[in-house]
């Protein structure tokens, strides 16, 4: 697969190269003394065409507030992000570990519906659910966030190195080939041997497995565009490598990556769920979306103590459609042929 | 070429498909055949509901019922798990049985006698039991030789049994297995006739009748045994059966379903004439709504909807029969191996310091965190001592009610005392050169919800009673699978809840969980000490010994009086009377605090479980037989009713 | 085009030796505590017995020969020893896999036949109420958690279809909702892919011609819009199918589906290694034969591709 170079591609440049020959053969010494005139300096003019206001940043972030969806809900996000700092130093907040107990009894306050005194309730052992909310949500967001920054530069690293060096080529192939069919499970548990339960082995064990996926995108929007006229030119001026990759490539790639990204957060904190699902998770003294969601679901078919389920349920959508919805819109913004 | 390619492609899936219906065919015709009797049972059993207003002897009666833990083998010579005997226990028969009340009465043994020096069991057969296959058929009468290839087979070290030590009180068993002794004949099981079953043990055994309702002890039909070697047991056509039941479906991950075995010796016993148990991974879950549909007659009632269920659904709730086959305790990890960033080294030296160890044993509000458990009476399981209340009696005195355990209300939960004893604790241990808080690792099984909630209340309970300038409690989540192998038996812990299950009825049972002697490790050639707590390790090793002279010296205690009970196989009162005082060391010295007895959870439940046999050891519990299937759900004053009847029958 | 066959085959066979080789490595670096329930009670002496009966006591290099001569030789993938002690592992896996396999071959073909059409509309009716509903539909499969709307759908389907919470594998009723519930997600990836592609493909300059040469406009969609947008997809397809049948995970433990979604993680677990083996082996030949059939199906419905002996520009 792309271990010989295109036939196609060498015509080409070999048609380049004729053709620069060719212009640079023939401008010597061929023009007429009288063939040019001199213009007339207009000052206005020329500041008018010399100057342009375009910066692509700042194009990105017009076209991409134009989406007042796609703006309200990375606000959103970010007001959720930012909450789940602020919360516990909130006034009347109770601690997210603490097991409440009944003042008259002594006894834990189990399953309290949501009231005035539990905004959201209590769980089984009488822990404030509102509280072990945000604080789930913190730790669920950090793992995504981390997930995906992982994989977004061991994915990108590896994905333009496969993508644009030839002879890397088969070797990647096949070793994407080998790793994609090793069950993830396995790895994870392996993990979760060699080092204790808690985040950090969680977005190691995420993030063992994540970048392959990555790396193989980012794989195929290089072979798309390497090829491209304006690639080719410069490799035939002899640019080196790094270079095209670092100028030419990657500013094309920002998009999709900053739309891959934006789907692998809520893609790490789904995952989570899933991982907690099976039994290999967080343990429950750390909160997360993923033990929330778990602890509500055994309560699932029991309609008075549903909203353990239901409020970290809308938490999870919430920011999963935001990711979605900015990250989609904001790939959209960053595209240069919609800044206009 | 592109045409062929369609073509091949296309060839390829009519293959593809066809091989599918090909392979299913033969299943599905087959399922077919059991479905069209499924349904022919359904009929049954609806009109059975029907005719339920005036039941007849003879109805047929069926129980349905939800398992999360799928069967790994049906070789019940080799499993050691409940689920895997569970299902021996109903399908094969043991040589003594278990009454409502724990007593011991014959079962394939129609009666037994011991010989004087009382190394030496007879036991006398009941003629004309058969072995049947899974679809009923029948195969051969069973035999004492039947019992005697199955305890070759246990005592077989190739074959890995898993109870093979349950067994090992039998002559030459040990030396059998360990290849010292090669003729099975020195072994002491025999068979004079095919009636009579000789055992003779290595010592004598007090306790010796109580054991054999372990799978390991059950017959196994010899030639088969023979013939089938490891492979016996691993699939319904490989495993023969002579009990109350037939399994006569067995699909793993998918049901199980057991038959009346009608030619049953106790068969006029046998109410129930089928049971359905369907898998599922989520029972948990479903399994409370299949009762409410009515798809299942029983199902366990987790703590955390239970309030739920009182508030709702309280005519469906009921108990579980209190069980004291397993006791639970906390123990102080004597030899922590755990990573230095908590501070093993600090531990060592405070769990040796006796004022620590009683701070923490005063502090512990064991009632709080019993609510993890048993929200509303948690008083009702808690234990004072390790051997559990009504576990066993001399004749006379329940065990637990030992004189010398009458003034042992003082080590236990009072904050007063806690904070004097802490008081003591933190003059001597700074002395000792500790750092302050001291790290507390409380193990977990992660996956266990319960136990979790458990450690959580735990640690917020003697942290706000101890403070945290004292102790630092750090909840650590073992893994869910291997999990004690990681935690408890590496010393992966601090504190931690450990529980034992009974081998047999008698006080000794409960020490074997302490004794460590012989656990030595490979590369220093020093005891580790039991896989319990540890402890021992203080006293087997001399170079640890002289380090902390007064835990060795109260464990020399300890082991002295239990070798001395473990003496006295006569007079029993004197034997228990012994125990106990060994028992007791170890509470005055806060080594092990007792905790509580199998927790009765919450159950829907159509069985009354007072009717079925009972024992705190061995498989009784798990036997279907004289149980029946009620047309209602047990409410909780019917178990009342009935647990208190029970408790009558018990007391006599 | 068969020497291409044959070559495509070959490569796969190998890269199904290192996978195999490689999940056998792994699974022997976990700790030999977890292949003894009761490591604790037994000597040193046992250990290495048990061991040397599992055939791990010789060097990892022998138990590789041993294990592909095993396999090669016999078909012989060794036996079980925790998940169901000294059964063989063909033997689990035999009725299992077609009821994995027809579970997840209904599921992807609901989930074509509800998700192409659905696509279609969304792509036709581009921002209208077809369009927008669809949208709605997808985004709640993706942003709510499969376990939760699954529970919900067992729940109350159940109850509406007047069925047992329970599968019965006899019951073509019983079979309805897990198939649904496993085919809801590739609806919506179907939906969402197959809409994007149409509304790309749509404004192409052949769509133009057509429309102006007066071809109706269901014929522009279906002969060309549709046939264009679905080349990229079909490829998917044979990747999505393994998907299906390994993420059946949720619906085989809720509806007690006796199929080998969950078994994996099962007996990775438990340290199941010759199960594990058995069961990487069978998902790794649908992913790595789902590939070769992705790009043949790509072959098929687009004229434009071949695969030369050139190879490589997919």
């Amino acid at each position: 697969m792309g271990l010989i170079k295109h036939p196609k591609i060498e015509q080409l440049e070999q048609h380049c190269e004729e053709a620069l020959k060719g212009t640079l053969d023939r401008m010597e010494g061929k023009f007429a003394p009288d063939a040019f005139e001199f213009a007339e300096f207009n000052e206005q003019e020329a500041e008018h065409r010399g100057y342009s206001d375009y910066s692509y940043w700042g194009s990105t972030f017009k076209v991409f507030c134009k989406n007042k969806l796609a703006v309200a809900l990375v606000i959103a996000v970010i007001v959720i992000l930012a909450f789940t700092f602020i919360q516990p130093y909130l006034p009347g907040q109770y601690d997210a570990f603490v097991v409440n107990n009944d003042p008259t009894t002594g006894v834990p306050l189990r399953n309290e519906a949501p009231g005035s005194l539990h905004w959201l309730g209590t769980n089984s052992i009488g822990q404030d659910l509102w509280s072990r909310l945000w604080q789930g949500t913190r730790t669920s967001l950090l793992i995504g966030l981390a997930v995906a920054c992982i994989e977004a530069i061991v994915g990108i690293t590896v994905g333009v190195l496969w993508g644009y060096v030839r002879q890397l080529d088969f070797v990647f192939t096949e070793l994407y080939n080998i790793l994609d069919n090793i069950p993830s499970t396995i790895v994870l548990i392996l993990v979760s041997y060699m080092m204790k339960p808690g985040v950090g082995t969680i977005i190691l064990a995420m993030s063992l497995t994540g970048w392959i996926g990555m790396a193989r995108f980012i794989r195929n929007q290089v072979i798309i565009i390497r090829d491209r006229e304006y690639n080719l030119a410069s490799r035939c001026l002899g640019t080196p490598v790094s270079r095209i990759i670092v100028k030419n490539l990657l500013p094309y790639l920002v998009s999709v990556v900053m739309l891959r990204m934006a789907l692998s957060i809520p893609a790490a904190i789904g995952s989570e769920v899933f991982i907690t699902y099976i039994g290999l998770g967080l343990p429950a003294t750390v909160p997360s979306l993923g033990n929330l969601i778990n602890e509500g679901r055994a309560l699932m078919m029991s309609p008075n103590l549903r909203y353990q389920l239901i409020y970290p349920t809308i938490v999870l959508s919430v920011v999963t459609i935001s990711f979605y919805v900015a990250g989609n819109a904001f790939s959209d913004a960053a595209d240069p042929k919609n800044h206009r | 070429m592109k045409k062929l390619l369609a073509l091949l492609l296309c060839v390829c899936m009519v293959l593809a498909f066809a091989g599918c219906s090909k392979t299913e065919a033969p299943a599905a015709s087959a399922s077919d055949n059991t479905a069209s009797t499924d349904t022919a049972k359904a009929d049954d059993s609806a009109s059975d509901d029907a005719a339920a207003e005036a039941p007849a002897a003879s109805e047929s009666m069926v129980y349905t019922d939800l398992y999360v833990s799928e069967v790994t083998t049906l070789n019940y010579l080799i499993a050691s798990q409940a689920w895997d005997q569970e299902s021996a226990a109903n399908t094969v028969d043991s040589l003594v049985e278990n009454d409502q009340y724990g007593n011991i009465i014959p079962g394939l043994a129609e009666s037994w006698e011991n010989s004087d020096d009382g190394l030496t069991w007879t036991f006398h057969l009941r003629k004309g039991v058969k072995w049947y296959d899974y679809q009923g058929n029948e195969i051969a009468e069973l035999t004492a030789n039947d019992f005697v290839a199955a305890a070759k087979y246990v005592m077989t070290s190739e074959n890995e049994s898993l109870t093979f030590d349950q067994i090992a009180c039998v002559k030459n068993a040990r030396a059998y297995y360990n290849k010292e002794v090669t003729d099975f004949a020195e072994v002491g099981v025999s068979a004079p006739d095919d009636y009579t079953l000789v055992y003779t043990l290595e010592q004598a055994t007090p306790y010796f009748l109580s054991g054999l309702t372990y799978t390991c002890w059950f017959p196994a039909y010899g030639p088969q045994l023979e013939e089938l070697g490891t492979s016996f047991g691993t699939d319904i056509d490989k495993i023969y059966f002579c009990g109350a039941y037939i399994l006569s479906e067995f699909e793993p991950q998918g049901h199980h379903k057991y038959v009346k075995n009608e030619n049953n010796w106790d068969a006029d016993r046998i109410y129930i004439t089928e049971i359905n148990r369907i898998y599922n991974a989520e029972a948990e879950t479903l399994a409370p709504q299949m009762v409410l549909r009515g798809e299942a007659d029983a199902c366990s009632i987790t703590t955390d909807i239970v309030d739920d269920w009182k508030a709702n659904y309280a005519d469906y709730l009921s108990k579980e029969r209190s069980d004291v086959m397993w006791s639970y305790f906390y123990t102080f990890n004597f030899n922590p191996t755990y990573d230095e960033s908590y501070a093993p080294a600090d531990w060592s030296i405070a769990v040796n310091n006796s004022n620590f160890r009683h701070s923490i044993m005063s502090a512990f509000n064991r009632a709080y965190s019993i609510t993890a458990y048993e929200p509303d009476d948690p008083e009702s399981i808690m234990q004072q001592t390790i051997t559990p209340a009504t576990f066993c009696n001399d004749g006379t005195t329940d065990f637990a009610a030992q004189s010398v355990f009458a003034d042992n209300a003082k080590l236990f939960y009072n904050e007063a005392t806690a904070l004097e004893y802490k008081a003591k604790a933190v003059e001597e241990l700074t002395a000792a050169g500790v750092t302050f808080p001291i790290q507390v690792i409380i193990g977990y099984k992660s996956g266990d919800t319960d136990w979790e909630n458990e450690c959580i209340l735990v640690k917020q309970q003697l942290e706000g009673v101890l403070g945290t300038d004292y102790i630092n409690c750090v909840l650590w989540a073992g893994p869910s699978e291997n999990f004690l192998a990681e935690t408890r038996k590496a010393g992966k812990y601090s504190i931690m809840r450990c529980n034992w299950g009974a081998d047999y009825i008698d006080p000794q049972t409960w020490t074997d969980p302490f004794d460590g002697k012989d656990n030595i490790n490979e590369e220093t050639g020093k005891c580790i000490g039991n896989t319990y707590n540890r402890m021992d390790s203080y006293l087997w090793d001399e170079d640890k010994a002289a380090t902390a002279p007064e835990t060795a010296a109260a464990l020399k205690e300890y082991y002295d009086k239990v070798a001395a009970a473990k003496a006295e196989v006569t007079n029993m009162p004197a034997r228990y009377a012994a125990f106990a005082a060994a028992e007791d060391v170890l509470l005055e010295n806060a080594f092990v605090i007792p905790y509580y007895t199998s927790p009765s959870s919450y159950r829907a439940t159509k069985i009354n479980i007072f009717d079925g046999q009972y024992c705190p050891s061995g498989v009784s519990n798990y036997r279907f037989k004289w149980l029946k299937v009620a047309d209602h759900y047990i409410t909780m004053d019917e178990f009342e009713a009935n647990q208190a009847a029970w408790m009558e029958g018990f007391a006599k | 085009m068969l020497k291409y066959l044959a070559k495509r085959l070959g490569r796969s066979f190998i890269t199904l030796i290192i996978i195999l080789t490689i999940v056998f490595v792994l699974m022997r670096q976990m700790p030999i505590e977890g292949y003894f329930p009761n490591f604790d009670k037994m000597t040193q002496e046992q250990i290495q017995n048990g061991l040397k009966l599992m055939g791990m006591d010789k060097p990892m290099i022998v138990q590789l020969f041993n294990f592909f001569k095993g396999l090669f030789l016999k078909g012989d993938l060794g036996t079980s020893r925790i998940y169901r002690n000294n059964v063989a592992v063909t033997e689990i896996l035999g009725p299992k896999l077609p009821v994995s396999i027809k579970l997840g071959s209904l599921a992807l073909i609901v989930a074509l036949l509800v998700g192409l059409p659905l696509g279609t509309v969304m792509a036709k009716y581009k921002n209208k109420l077809p369009d927008h509903l669809g949208t709605a539909f997808i985004v709640f499969i993706e942003a709510v958690p499969a376990a939760v709307y699954y529970l919900f759908i067992q729940l109350y389907g159940t109850q509406w279809l007047h069925i047992k919470l329970i599968f019965d594998i006899n019951d073509w009723k019983a079979w309805i909702l897990p198939v649904f519930s496993l085919s809801l997600g590739n609806i919506a990836y179907y939906a969402m892919w197959l809409r994007r592609y149409m509304v790309d493909e749509m404004t192409k300059d052949y769509v133009q011609l057509a429309k102006i040469k007066g071809v109706s406009s269901t014929g522009i969609m279906f002969k060309h819009v549709f046939r264009n947008a679905f080349v990229p997809m079909a490829q998917y397809i044979p990747t999505s199918f393994l998907n299906t049948v390994v993420g059946s995970i949720y619906i085989e433990s809720l509806y007690s589906v006796p199929g080998m979604g969950g078994l994996l993680v099962d007996v990775v677990k438990k340290q199941d290694n010759n199960m594990v083996q058995g069961i990487v082996l069978v998902f790794a030949c649908v992913g790595v034969v789902g590939l070769v059939f992705g790009d043949l199906l790509m072959v098929l419905l687009d004229p434009r591709i071949s695969l030369g002996s050139k190879g490589g520009h997919r």
